[in-house]
C-alpha cells in the first residue's frame, strides 16, 4: 500500500479536524477510517503499532496518537497542531451541550434521559472490561489483579495514588516470574 | 485559586491514567466529588453521559467539570492540564519505546499493566452507575448496555440513545 503522509501543517489539522468531527461513538474507528482508509497517512499495522503504544501511556489514548504523529511528521509544531486540529470542534461540541443541557437540566424527564445515558456510557466500561479481560483472565494472577483493583478502587474507594503503585509493583513482579 | 487547583488536579490524574481515562474514572469521581466538591455525584453521570453523547475523546468530561467549576477559563484549563503531562511523557517515551521493543523489561510491563487497566475500567463502570444511595435501576441499564456492546455491531450512539429512553422510563 503507497502511503502518503500530510505534505504540511494545514494537512495535518484538517485531518485531525475531520477526525475529531465525526467521532460520535467513539473516536479510534474514525481515527482508523480517516487516517489509514482516506487519507492513506499510514499502513494498518503501523496505525495499530501507535493506538498499542498510546494504550499503554498514561492519559486520553488518542490524544497521545495526535502527539505521537505530529511529532514523527512535523516535529513540535505538529504535535500542537494535530492536538488542537482533534480537540477543537469536540471541546466546542460538548460545551454547547453542556449549555444546552444546564438550561433543561430542572427538567425530570431530561434528568432522567441524561442519567439513563450515563448509565449506558458506565455499562460500555463494564463491556471493555470484560473484553479486554477476556483474554488474560485465565491466569490466576490476572484475576486476583483484577479483583484486588476493583474492590480497593470501586468498592472500597480507596485514592488510586494509592493502588496503583502497589498494584504495578506486584504486577511486575509476577510477569517477571512468568506469572501474568 | 481554583484554576490553580484544577490545573494541579487533573495534571496528576493525567499521569495516573494507564490504558487511558476509562481507568482513572473512579479516581476523577473521588477528587472531584468527594474531595473537590466541584460537582454531586447526581451530576458527575450527567455530565459523564453529556461527554459520551458529544463527538470526540471521552477526555472531554474534564471540561465539563472544570465549566461547572470556574466557568470557560476553568473548561480550558482542565482539558489542557488532563493531556499536558501526558503529553510531554508520550512525546519523550514514542522513540525510546521503539528502541526497547525487544526487552524483557517492557513486556513485564505491558503484561503487568493489563489486569491492572481491566480491574480500574471495571471499578469505573462500578462507580459511575453506584451513586450515594445505590440504584438497581442505575445497575440494570448498565448490565443491558454491556450486554449490547458485547454483542452488538452497531455504532454504540444506537445504545446510548436506548440507554436514554430506559432512562426515561424508569428514573
Amino acid at each position: 500500500m503507497d502511503v502518503t503522509p500530510p505534505r504540511n501543517l494545514r494537512e495535518l489539522f484538517t485531518g485531525f479536524l475531520a477526525i475529531g468531527a465525526r467521532s460520535f461513538g467513539g473516536v479510534l474507528p474514525w481515527a482508523h477510517r480517516t487516517m489509514v482508509e482516506e487519507r492513506r497517512w499510514l499502513t494498518q499495522a503501523d496505525f495499530a503499532e501507535t493506538i498499542g503504544l498510546c494504550q499503554f501511556l498514561p492519559g486520553p489514548n488518542i490524544g497521545n496518537a495526535s502527539i505521537v504523529l505530529g511529532k514523527r511528521w512535523f516535529g513540535l509544531a505538529g504535535s500542537i497542531v494535530a492536538f488542537l486540529g482533534l480537540m477543537a470542534l469536540p471541546f466546542l461540541w460538548v460545551m454547547a451541550l453542556g449549555i444546552l443541557y444546564l438550561e433543561w437540566a430542572s427538567h425530570p424527564v431530561v434528568r432522567a434521559i441524561v442519567t439513563g445515558v450515563g448509565a449506558t456510557g458506565a455499562g460500555f466500561f463494564i463491556g471493555t472490561a470484560l473484553k479486554l479481560g477476556r483474554a488474560i483472565v485465565k491466569r490466576p494472577a490476572a484475576l486476583v489483579l483484577i479483583a484486588g483493583c476493583f474492590i480497593s478502587v470501586g468498592i472500597g474507594r480507596v485514592s488510586m495514588l494509592v493502588v496503583m503503585p502497589l498494584a504495578a509493583a506486584i504486577g511486575i513482579f509476577c510477569a517477571r516470574r512468568g506469572w501474568l | 485559586m481554583i484554576l490553580v487547583d484544577l490545573a494541579v488536579s487533573f495534571g496528576l490524574l493525567s499521569l495516573i491514567a494507564f490504558g487511558g481515562m476509562p481507568s482513572v474514572m473512579p479516581e476523577m469521581q473521588r477528587l472531584v466529588v468527594d474531595v473537590k466538591g466541584w460537582t454531586t455525584h447526581a451530576e458527575f453521570i450527567q455530565l459523564f453521559a453529556i461527554a459520551q453523547a458529544a463527538p470526540g475523546p471521552n477526555v472531554l468530561i474534564v471540561s465539563l467539570i472544570g465549566w461547572r467549576a470556574a466557568g470557560l477559563a476553568g473548561a480550558i484549563v482542565a482539558l489542557l492540564a488532563v493531556c499536558a503531562p501526558a503529553a510531554v511523557l508520550s512525546w519523550w517515551v514514542a522513540d525510546l519505546w521503539e528502541r526497547f521493543k525487544d526487552s524483557p523489561w517492557r513486556r513485564a510491563i505491558q503484561r503487568a499493566i493489563a489486569p491492572l487497566v481491566v480491574g480500574l475500567i471495571l471499578a469505573g463502570g462500578y462507580v459511575l452507575c453506584t451513586p450515594a444511595t445505590p440504584d438497581w435501576r442505575l445497575w440494570a441499564i448498565a448490565a443491558a448496555s454491556a450486554t449490547a456492546f458485547l454483542t452488538l455491531k452497531v455504532n454504540p450512539l444506537w445504545i446510548l440513545g436506548a440507554g436514554g429512553a430506559a432512562g426515561a422510563f424508569l428514573l
